[in-house]
């Protein structure tokens, strides 16, 4: 029954939030509402499932497990401290908007959280597909929010994209249906498909498998296919870039890697490897492209590229790492939300986001230059945030099966990382102030956002709780090969 | 075999006479389509007997080639007519002297033939033509050697009776995807080689814009009468290529005998009436287009053709 | 010699001269010039869709996959083309030529290429499944599937993009009439939704295009560069 409110609240919140009323807070505060509850409800289903057990509102189409719970947990979250920031946002953001627009806004944002929290709901692969490809649709005129020609290009780009990716998946996800019947199966969920394993035959679950990791690897912005991501990120509003930047760390390496246990025994070795190469060549690009970044959007857009590299090369890792791979999917959902605030908070008062023209944003505001400095440190993993234990488990988990040159090589990409968008941000938070005119105040609902945002990131820098840590031993036991 | 060699004779001679009659019909039904009267579908004939009872004026610039060339254009289609199916649907005497390949060297002959002489003369508008129908032939040539490539894989012969057999036993083979894009593809070819729209206008006047009606500028008498027999001729044979070997043949005689050869005669000439209005349709519906689209034309038969080929080779 | 091992069956026929077709119209939306013609090319590939998921209903006696052939009618050949009207401006729907970053005869033998590409990798596929017959279905998909991304990067004009895209989940749908004849419908239903959505979505950013950039020429789009 819970899941069925799950996926309903959100377009219930677009509904409401629809209704035209004087008061230009309803709407914020309606969708607020929804995805508070939403968390409750989603922290309601992890618990369950933490102790083991599934839970199912219609058997082969509607369930949700532990890995499920981890991502849909994540989901909410960040939707629930993105609307938080958003009040702030559609009141006080770069121009005020109109009782018209706010509107529109929060419609568009609960109709882009029905299919997010959807996608871990479902257990048929189809749907899941399909839920996908609809968390790109209703996201473009979220991108496109600004209106102005760059905003239309970067919505542009994402849309078509996005969408040649998921044709590419749609054949995945049908050869893996031929497949599965080739192997005498019936049920295409993702239990069924991974019971069914060793009777489908090998080529044509390779050949989905790498259909579906080109598709879905487009909408993660894996490297070659990044291209879309810093554009729409540099144009889109900052709640917005929030939000959907765990989603794409989250729900996607959540379906990517559900493929694994299709391949059982040595054959899992070749499937890891094409994510690993993967995720090692989007890890270093993206810690290229960060040393020669102008923008401070596209400095997390690429920190994000980077997150979502790490986490697919160490799933590709397997043994040990792939528990760390999943921890590390933990955290960036975590801490990544708070850089972007905190990144929303240093426009506000800098006025731009051009990395070269800010400087002493620490001095013209203390706290904004404090949570930029924070949301850099914890975005690329240093202690004592949580993504320095998870990144540290990865390793670990990597020299202990004895794959050093991967790990090096992770090691770099890390470290490199950490190095450039450190000297990005103290040329931004110190030095003598160059922007000039009256300091605006510090908007509440940003400084809770921030707030609500840094309290797991530290929260799960100091020790890892014990329920978040059963869901991660079953989730990693779910993929086991 | 001499019942054989009377009935290729007689072949010969329905595309001899029956040539400008279908010349006539397609020009009346194109100014039909247009709403206007038309002339005659005898009109043709009234042209040729004209031309032949005047003078012929031979320039001093010119060589034994412009001499010889409306002897040429007019007598190479006639050989085409005896190897081809025009009435029977058995081989005939002449048969298995040359395929479609040869078929469509000879017709090439007296388009070479054409273009040389329309450059023997001094008049300007000659070299210009004929130039610019080098260019739509050897665009075309690709699209001939694919069409044949693929009715040879297809049909496993390039003798026209036996494709034409291929394509009705057993009935469902019509709707082969390959005989249906070589439609198609020969349809577009019938087209630009015999300079209808939408590449060519074939009534038009206009001389910097004409590119197959410049080989006929300079010829007067009995020459010109030759010349327009001849292209006549040639259209009569491709529509002849066209129907009865590559679509189906349907109104062929299949027996021997004198009254059902002669029945076929009225039943091919019906045939490619029809044939001419599809013809006269596509022309009235497209504005003929600039020269280097002609190109784009081409090559889209060309695909069209591969396409076949393709689908072929996938279904193995 | 004609092969023996071609069924000769009517049904068979068609459904390989609608294949033959459904290559033809892909090629088209490389080709055409003008953009009514290439929705009027969209719309003909939607219904050899139908007709071939009809075709292969009637041989396997599958009702399942004429609710498909209906649905992809009714969705895609009616409403697509619609959609598409409605929503991009009028001045968009009655340009009337298309500029591409290859010329014409270029792309033509390109997407030749890729349908044989399309051919040599769906070659294996079809041995390593033994049940089951999945004829042309599979290449002609593969083929276009490849082909309306080329469409995509090739084309500079905003809706021919969009067609190109749907084109493309027009093969995967062509090979997956074949290989996965009896996916639920339910799934069926929703991947026809999305697709509608795609069409409504991008009419209303092309139509957005137009008004603010003042023409849907995507590939005039250069101002965010990497940095």
């Amino acid at each position: 029954m819970v899941l069925w409110f799950i996926l309903i609240l959100p377009l219930i919140a677009a509904g409401l939030a629809l209704s035209p009323s004087r008061h230009r807070t309803v709407p914020g505060g309606v969708t607020v509402l929804a995805t508070a509850l939403q968390l409750l409800l989603a922290l309601a289903v992890a618990g369950r499932c933490a102790s083991g057990a599934t839970v199912t509102a219609l058997p082969a189409w509607l369930s949700c497990d532990a890995f499920g719970a981890l991502v849909l947990v994540l989901c909410a979250f960040a939707g629930f401290t993105a609307a938080l920031f958003s009040i702030g946002f559609t009141r006080r953001a770069t121009q005020p908007m109109e009782a018209g627009r706010v509107r529109r806004y929060f419609v568009r944002f609960n109709l882009f959280l029905a299919p997010v929290l959807a996608v871990p709901l479902f257990s048929n692969v189809a749907l899941v597909w399909i839920a996908v490809a609809l968390t790109t649709l209703l996201s473009i005129f979220l991108v496109s929010f600004d209106r102005s020609t760059a905003a239309l290009e970067a919505a542009w780009k994402y849309a078509i994209l996005t969408s040649m990716g998921a044709a590419l998946a749609l054949f995945g996800v049908l050869v893996l249906y031929w497949a599965m019947r080739q192997g005498g199966a019936e049920d295409f969920t993702w239990s069924g498909l991974a019971a069914a394993a060793g009777a489908m035959p090998p080529l044509l679950v390779k050949t989905a498998f790498l259909f579906m990791l080109v598709g879905y690897g487009t909408k993660a912005a894996l490297v070659p296919f990044h291209s879309w991501l810093p554009d729409v990120y540099s144009q889109a509003p900052v709640p917005i870039c929030a939000l959907l930047s765990v989603v794409e760390t989250t729900t996607l390496p959540y379906v990517i890697v559900r493929l694994l246990p299709l391949f059982p025994g040595k054959a899992g070795d070749g499937a890891g490897r094409w994510l690993l190469a993967f995720g090692l060549l989007s890890a270093m690009g993206a810690a290229l492209l960060l040393v020669q970044v102008k923008d401070l959007k596209r400095l997390f857009a690429y920190s994000t590229i980077e997150n979502a590299g790490i986490i697919l090369a160490a799933a590709g890792l397997g043994g040990a790492a792939g528990y760390g791979s999943l921890y590390q999917l933990v955290n960036h959902a975590l801490a990544k939300p708070f850089g972007f605030f905190a990144a929303g908070a240093a426009l506000l008062f800098a006025g731009t986001t051009e990395i070269a023209a800010v400087q002493g944003l620490g001095r013209r505001s203390p706290l904004a230059g404090a949570a930029l400095l924070a949301g850099a440190l914890a975005v690329t993993g240093a202690p004592p945030f949580a993504l320095f234990l998870s990144e540290l488990s990865i390793l670990q988990g990597g020299a202990v099966d004895h794959r050093f040159l991967p790990v090096a090589l992770l090691t770099l990409c890390m470290v490199g990382a950490f190095c450039a968008v450190l000297y990005h941000v103290t040329r931004m938070v110190f030095g003598k102030a160059t922007a000039s005119g009256p300091v605006p105040a510090f908007p509440r609902s940003y400084a809770l956002a921030l707030f609500v945002a840094f309290v797991p990131v530290v929260l799960l820098g100091v020790s890892l709780p014990a329920p978040v840590e059963h869901l991660l031993r079953l989730a990693a036991t779910a993929l086991a090969r | 075999m001499i019942v054989h060699l009377l009935y290729n004779v007689l072949q010969a001679l329905v595309v001899l006479l029956f040539a400008p009659l279908m010349t006539g019909i397609s020009a009346k039904l194109k100014e039909r389509l247009q709403s206007h009267r038309g002339p005659s579908v005898f009109q043709p004939y009234y042209d040729l007997w004209k031309l032949f009872h005047k003078d012929e004026i031979v320039s001093h610039e010119s060589t034994w080639i412009f001499r010889v060339t409306p002897y040429v254009v007019f007598v190479a289609p006639l050989f085409v007519a005896l190897l081809i199916p025009v009435l029977t649907d058995y081989p005939l005497f002449f048969a298995f002297m040359g395929d479609m390949l040869g078929g469509g060297f000879i017709l090439a002959l007296g388009g070479f033939f054409a273009t040389l002489a329309a450059i023997d003369t001094a008049n300007p508008y000659g070299p210009m033509g004929a130039s610019r129908t080098r260019m739509v032939g050897f665009l075309a040539e690709p699209v001939f050697m694919i069409v044949f490539f693929t009715v040879s894989v297809v049909a496993g012969s390039t003798i026209p009776y036996i494709v034409q057999q291929r394509w009705v036993h057993p009935p469902a083979n019509f709707f082969d995807p390959a005989h249906v894009l070589l439609m198609i593809a020969f349809f577009m070819l019938i087209l630009a080689e015999t300079g209808r729209l939408p590449v060519d206008n074939p009534s038009g006047h206009f001389e910097l814009a004409m590119i197959d009606e410049s080989k006929g500028l300079e010829y007067s008498g009995r020459g010109a009468a030759l010349m327009k027999w001849g292209s006549a001729m040639k259209f009569f044979v491709l529509l002849c290529i066209f129907l009865n070997v590559l679509v189906a043949p349907w109104g062929l005689a299949s027996s021997q005998n004198l009254a059902a050869v002669l029945a076929a005669v009225p039943l091919v000439l019906l045939k490619m009436v029809l044939c001419i209005l599809a013809l006269v349709g596509v022309e009235s519906s497209f504005a003929k287009l600039r020269l280097f689209r002609i190109t784009e034309f081409l090559g889209a038969a060309f695909v069209v053709c591969v396409a076949a080929l393709l689908i072929r080779l996938m279904e193995l | 010699m004609p092969d023996p091992h071609i069924s000769v069956t009517l049904v068979n026929e068609l459904n390989l001269l609608a294949a033959g077709l459904f290559l033809l119209a892909t090629f088209g939306l490389v080709a055409t010039r003008q953009v009514l013609d290439c929705v009027a090319l969209f719309a003909g590939q939607s219904v050899l869709l139908a007709a071939s998921a009809a075709l292969l209903g009637h041989e396997a006696a599958s009702d399942h996959l004429y609710a498909v052939a209906a649905i992809t009618i009714v969705a895609k050949a009616l409403l697509i083309p619609w959609l598409l009207r409605r929503t991009a401006s009028e001045a968009v729907v009655a340009r009337r030529e298309i500029s591409q970053v290859l010329n014409i005869p270029t792309s033509l033998l390109i997407a030749l290429g890729l349908s044989i590409l399309a051919y040599f990798l769906a070659a294996p596929l079809r041995a390593a499944a033994p049940a089951g017959q999945v004829g042309v279905n599979l290449p002609i998909g593969l083929a276009a599937l490849l082909i309306g991304a080329f469409t995509v990067t090739v084309r500079r004009e905003a809706l021919p993009q969009v067609l190109g895209l749907l084109s493309m989940e027009n093969g995967a749908f062509f090979a997956g009439v074949a290989i996965a004849p009896d996916l639920p419908l339910f799934a069926e239903l929703a991947a026809a939704f999305d697709v509608l959505v795609i069409a409504l979505v991008m009419g209303l950013l092309t139509r957005k295009l137009q008004e603010r950039a003042g023409s849907t020429s995507v590939a005039d789009l250069t101002d965010l560069r990497e940095e």
